[in-house]
């Protein structure tokens, strides 16, 4: 939670502790939603948007002011495939279903996510295993996660059908099966479940998702896995063995009733241990085949499935390569993992690869499947290759390729023979180890091209096209749970000069400045080099100034759950410039990032931190913690850092001026001074049966640029401007109630406070506060039939006094204090005026956008979880000031007020993100530039989006629409029609 | 006695909502909507814990909420997406289930203010397997601002070039016209402007009942004081020999 620093200077000595403040309820209930009796509102669609100065974005800025990294989550290396959306189209796309239950459609070609839909929203766990399988030419695909399972269209990602399912989803498969029967393209799926008491086998409908058979097992055993071959059904489990380990029990079913037809049991109990013992387990191909190994492996024990015997095959390198190695380093022939590629299609020949990965390299080994003898014959063996790489296998037809992609090349071959089909040389990679891999190959005469995606250590998922890197998605940054701007410290040199220069006497003041420019000259050369290219450049780029050099660039610093840094830069589209592994504890509970002058610290919850270089990103020191626990730390203004601990006590006195707001564990809110971290100040306790869910202070970078509001006829409202102000969210889940107090940060007094009635406690209640005005948002249900039913958004402004020019009580005080009245007054109360709004969908997180100087209008920034989007409501459109059940007069219209509406309709011009599907935000950061007009926008938590908010409109930017050939033909123009009619001599 | 309400219970009505989205002038081709359009109901629950329902939009554009909880609760219906606006309902479900009645609501209104009926349980008949109910789109977003294109048609528009442009034809055209005119119809033009209130006036003022500001900044006539002091003379001789000198 938020918490507040006070520098007020006045206050002369410690204050003693107080006990909880006495709640002053301010009568004037706010009801939600002045309710006209305008029956058709909503055709009055927009009319606020046509008022309000909003400043959407131009379609020709997107992508360049903005950006968008759509992210989906790590992918699951087997539910992961190439596919063709539909039978009618050539190109295929990239599937998989994410560890955060995100199922994804990806463009091969450029990375860019076609199609997603969140599996959670249908009631599967996040982190829960979920599966994807997909049939060519069917135009769906299938998902199962949690309780759930889904068809989608394949093109566009729409429910073809969803069906809950009892028990949890253990494995899925599509049943290539011909059916003759049936007319329809769609095939059915085989879904196992378990967890219902026994396992379930269930043949589903392609088209309905309706079950069409099921099997049940009440045996007790472990259920594995679905298998299917063109005739045959397999349920594969795995049964207990007396002593220890498991047998294979394989039952193999009759596609279309669903009866057991046989069941056979494989005495693999010495070798398998659990379910990870098994290496492979085929399905969709005329001979799907079980592989495991012994446990010194040493050989390889091979089942087709439906059969009774085993096959033991030695694992025993006999190619050149691993024979030297043999003789030299014997070590690097010693097996770290057994992986087995086989084709998953039925009219595939039956060929399988089996990939031998140990620590220094990889052999693999190609094997042929006899159908009629079942028997596996080894047809070739790839050479040792040292370094890391992975193994693809694809289809052409009943061919059968495998892809390896090393650090050095990518190589196809072809399963038939041990020549290489087509090798491409890459330059090695910057990436981390690669865990999977899959690969289209598409032949090209007596050549093939290869594009392969590779997924990697962190959640970095790479195509990589003939050999070349085509892009990159770095999918960890969904796990983002803190950001914050970068410093660079460029400025900080010339920070340090001028401050020197401040010190010295006149003379040597100037004498330094002299040195000082001449040192600056030393850039002259280059500078006048740079300049041709700057002037071209500039008339040839699309913005008209770079601006950079503007603070428009900045570079975010983002920590992941998993432990990593990533560097983002906001002017390159979002780019990431360095990544690093910060922390090997997971998860990484962040609760701070404190940035400094060219390097970023960051602090986790056991009071540990990290310090890392923001150039470079390398780690430059580290600090364990002390075993405590923290939850949040705060910079002083004396620079240092404090943690707040879980009881909501500061860890040590701090050496500043001040106060201090923190919430504890136990839902109070405590006031500390400087002097005393054991004794609170003073502390708020909400009313019995009311939490506190939420407080926030003001902005640390909140400037207010002016003190008052002038209104139509010249007349003044001064603003309540306390830089102490706290708004604390509490809520009462019993009685449906949500209380906001807005409380005196030095003091604990609390200045206004309001309930809202019929509130829902377990949706999103959300609050903002800045300047002299404050916003929240809830979902407010009808407590009375006359009362309105929806997501409501309140705002509220803070005035000195209800009488215009009057500056209430504190007129002529040169200085006010929270605590001690002077001559005879208290501090005194605001003047509260207050709208609600009703809005059509919920808002889970506010931001106001932070400008230099703050006389750019500010916007409220709310994050829309429902649409999946950002959007920025202009100030303007929610003064408390509008009037209600009439049309504004000249004055107020002068002023800028239209008239009050209870629906608060979102338009489009508002929308930040505007067509783009942003999804999962949970923060907002915004950050004032050296432009008074713009506020860069930083969002993460789920995707990452980031982009420029210009309240008022570019005024201090030439935009795109500045032609700079108009302004030369014009110069031109003028300079032609003087010399035309300057009046010429004798 | 005891049957009776066992019965009742054993009698699940459970109806699904089925809402589809037919084709309009505001959305020609719902097929266009993209895959994270939903429908979602919400409340706050009497009991129970289940807020918010959610439906996906399928590849025929319905959504459907294949059961809704049996319990007496009246629900907001949402259409959601970001780009289209869709009038929102009220669906009142009965304890079992079964849905009493869909109407359109209004946003910021109240509760019992219900709009047009959609649908509403009759009592005479067996309640549907599905009540199926259209959606309404009222609105499409426009999210981008639309950039001024450089026209040349606007720059005529300017009302200064148009201005402009006037006063070029006249100074121009004007003696092209004098010239072509009949001599006798020139020669009686001529009479009629000198004679001409208007044009008495100007060369007044011209002739010294007014001041000529442009011609004295030019140096070509005299200054205000030059009619009535002629000790002055120097002056605009010097202004005079300024003029002959700036125009050599």
């Amino acid at each position: 939670m938020n918490l507040l620093v006070d520098g007020m200077s006045h206050i002369e000595r410690p204050i003693t502790a107080r006990a909880a403040q006495k709640l002053r309820q301010t009568p004037p209930q706010l009801h939600p939603a002045q309710l006209v009796s305008n029956m058709w509102l909503q055709s009055a669609l927009l009319v606020a948007a046509c008022i309000s100065p909003a400043a959407a974005i131009f379609s020709d800025e997107v992508n360049h002011i903005d950006f968008h990294h759509a992210l989906l989550g790590a992918p699951s290396p087997d539910s992961t495939f190439f596919l063709r959306p539909s039978a009618a189209s050539n190109a295929s796309l990239l599937y998989t279903i994410s560890d955060r239950s995100i199922l994804g459609a990806v463009n091969p070609r450029d990375g860019a996510v076609i199609w997603r839909q969140n599996l959670t929203r249908f009631g599967a766990g996040a982190g829960s295993a979920g599966f994807m399988r997909g049939s060519d030419g069917s135009n769906a695909v299938v998902s199962a996660a949690g309780q759930s399972v889904s068809s989608w269209s394949a093109q566009d990602g729409k429910l073809i059908w969803n069906k809950q399912l009892p028990g949890l989803a253990a494995d899925l498969e599509i049943l290539e099966l011909e059916d003759p029967a049936s007319k329809s393209a769609a095939k059915d799926a085989l879904v196992l479940s378990g967890g219902e008491g026994a396992a379930v086998l269930r043949l589903l409908d392609g088209d309905s998702g309706a079950t069409k058979w099921e099997y049940k097992d009440d045996s007790g055993d472990l259920p594995f896995q679905v298998s299917s071959s063109p005739t045959e059904v397999f349920y594969i489990s795995l049964q207990s063995a007396l002593l220890k380990g498991y047998k294979i029990k394989v039952t193999a079913l009759d596609p279309v009733t669903g009866r057991q037809t046989r069941q056979t049991v494989l005495s693999s109990e010495n070798e398998i241990t659990g379910p990870e013992s098994v290496l492979h387990v085929g399905s969709n191909i005329a001979s799907p085949l079980i592989v495991w190994s012994d446990k010194a492996q040493k050989a390889l024990k091979v089942n087709i499935i439906g059969t009774k015997p085993v096959m033991t095959l030695n694992i025993e390198s006999t190619s050149q390569s691993t024979r030297e190695l043999q003789k030299t380093d014997p070590a690097a022939l010693e097996i770290k993992k057994i992986s087995v590629h086989a084709p998953q299609k039925l009219t595939s020949l039956p060929h399988f690869l089996v990939h031998y990965k140990t620590a220094k390299g990889s052999w693999a080994e190609v094997y042929h499947v006899d159908l009629k003898t079942s028997t596996a014959k080894k047809a070739y063996e790839l050479e040792f290759a040292a370094g890391q790489a992975v193994f693809a296998t694809s289809n052409v037809h009943a061919n059968v390729y495998f892809t390896r992609i090393s650090e050095l090349n990518t190589g196809v071959w072809s399963s038939a023979s041990s020549e290489a089909v087509s090798v491409s040389r890459a330059d090695g990679w910057a990436y981390d180890e690669p865990i999977h891999a899959v690969a289209e190959v598409i032949p090209k005469g007596k050549s093939v091209a290869v594009r392969a995606a590779v997924l990697r250590e962190h959640g970095v998922w790479e195509l990589i096209r003939n050999g070349e890197s085509a892009w990159v998605r770095h999918e960890e940054l969904i796990d983002a749970v803190a950001a914050d701007w970068v410093d660079h410290g460029d400025q900080q040199h010339l920070a340090h000069e001028l401050e020197v220069e401040s010190h010295e006497s006149l003379l040597g003041a100037y004498i330094h400045r002299v040195k000082r420019h001449l040192c600056d000259l030393e850039g002259f050369p280059e500078w006048v080099k740079e300049l041709p290219r700057r002037v071209v450049g500039s008339v040839l780029s699309d913005e008209v100034t770079n601006l950079d050099s503007f603070g428009v660039s900045k570079t975010v610093v983002v920590a992941t759950k998993s432990g990593r840094l990533y560097a983002l830069n906001t002017g390159k589209q979002g780019a990431v410039e360095w990544h690093v592994q910060a922390s090997e504890t997971a998860p990484w509970d962040v609760k701070g990032i404190v940035i400094r002058p060219g390097k970023a610290i960051i602090y986790a919850s056991d009071g540990s931190s990290v310090t890392v270089n923001t150039t470079s990103g390398t780690v430059t020191g580290r600090f364990d913690g002390q075993n405590r626990k923290f939850q949040t730390f705060t910079v002083l203004e004396s620079n240092d850092v404090l943690g707040i601990q879980e009881d909501g006590s500061p860890a040590s006195t701090f050496d500043v001026p001040g106060f201090l707001v923190t919430t504890s564990s136990d839902g109070r809110i405590l006031g500390w001074t400087a002097q005393d971290n054991k004794t609170p100040a003073w502390e708020f306790v909400p009313p019995a049966g009311e939490k506190v869910i939420q407080a926030i202070g003001r902005p640390v970078h909140d400037p207010v640029a002016s003190i008052g509001k002038v209104l139509g006829d010249r007349s003044v409202l001064y603003k309540y401007l306390n830089p102490n102000l706290a708004l604390v969210t509490a809520v009462d889940e019993k009685k449906h109630t949500a209380s906001f107090y807005l409380l005196d940060g030095v003091s604990g007094k609390v200045l206004y406070s309001t309930t809202q009635a019929g509130v829902d406690s377990a949706q999103p209640i959300t609050s903002a506060i800045s300047e002299n005005w404050f916003a929240y948002s809830f979902f407010g249900d009808a407590v009375t039939e006359s009362s309105a039913k929806g997501y409501q958004l309140v705002v509220s402004e803070l005035y000195e006094s209800p009488v215009v020019n009057d500056r209430g009580p504190l007129d002529a005080a040169g200085n006010y204090s929270s605590l001690h009245s002077n001559s005879g007054q208290l501090l005194p109360v605001p003047h509260v005026i207050s709208q609600a709004f009703i809005i059509n969908e919920p808002i889970s997180h506010m931001a106001v956008t932070q400008t230099r100087q703050g006389i750019t209008t500010r916007q409220l920034i709310c994050t829309l979880p429902s649409t999946q989007s950002i959007v920025a409501i202009p100030r303007p459109v929610l003064d408390p000031r509008r009037p209600v059940d009439r049309d504004p007069t000249s004055a107020e219209a002068e002023e800028g007020l239209f008239r009050y509406s209870p629906f608060l309709e979102f338009d489009g011009k508002w929308f930040l993100t505007h067509a783009r599907d942003v999804a999962g935000i949970q923060t907002v950061l915004s950050e004032p530039t050296l432009l008074e007009s713009t506020s860069l926008i930083f969002a993460f938590g789920g995707d990452i989006f980031g982009t420029r908010a210009t309240p008022s409109q570019a005024f201090d930017i030439l935009g795109k629409n500045f032609s700079k050939l108009q302004l030369v033909l014009t110069v031109v123009a003028l300079a032609f029609g003087v010399g035309f009619l300057a009046p010429h001599g004798p | 006695m005891l049957i009776a309400p066992l019965l009742l219970l054993c009698h699940i009505a459970v109806a699904s909502l089925v809402i589809s989205i037919p084709a309009s002038p505001i959305l020609p081709n719902p097929q266009m909507l993209p895959a994270t359009t939903h429908a979602t109901l919400t409340t706050l629950p009497s009991a129970g814990n289940v807020h918010v329902l959610t439906a996906s939009l399928s590849h025929s554009s319905t959504l459907v909420f294949p059961e809704l909880p049996a319990q007496q609760e009246s629900y907001l219906l949402d259409i959601r997406s970001s780009e289209y606006a869709f009038i929102p309902y009220r669906v009142d479900v009965a304890a079992d289930g079964s849905i009493l009645g869909v109407w359109e609501t209004f946003r910021g209104n109240p509760w019992d203010n219900r709009g047009v009926e959609k649908y509403v349980v009759d009592d005479s008949r067996q309640s549907p397997d599905s009540v199926v109910i259209e959606a309404r789109a009222v609105g499409r977003r426009g999210f981008y601002e639309e950039r001024a294109k450089f026209s040349p048609l606007s720059l005529v528009k300017n009302p200064m070039i148009l201005m402009a442009i006037v006063a070029l034809g006249f100074t121009f055209g004007m003696p092209k016209l004098m010239e072509n005119m009949d001599p006798e119809m020139r020669a009686e033009f001529e009479q009629q402007s000198r004679a001409s209130p208007m044009n008495a006036a100007t060369s007044n003022a011209m002739t010294g009942g007014g001041f000529d500001l442009a011609g004295w900044m030019a140096g070509t006539s005299p200054g205000p004081m030059a009619s009535t002091d002629s000790a002055s003379g120097g002056t605009t001789g010097r202004e005079s020999s300024n003029a002959a000198r700036l125009r050599g």
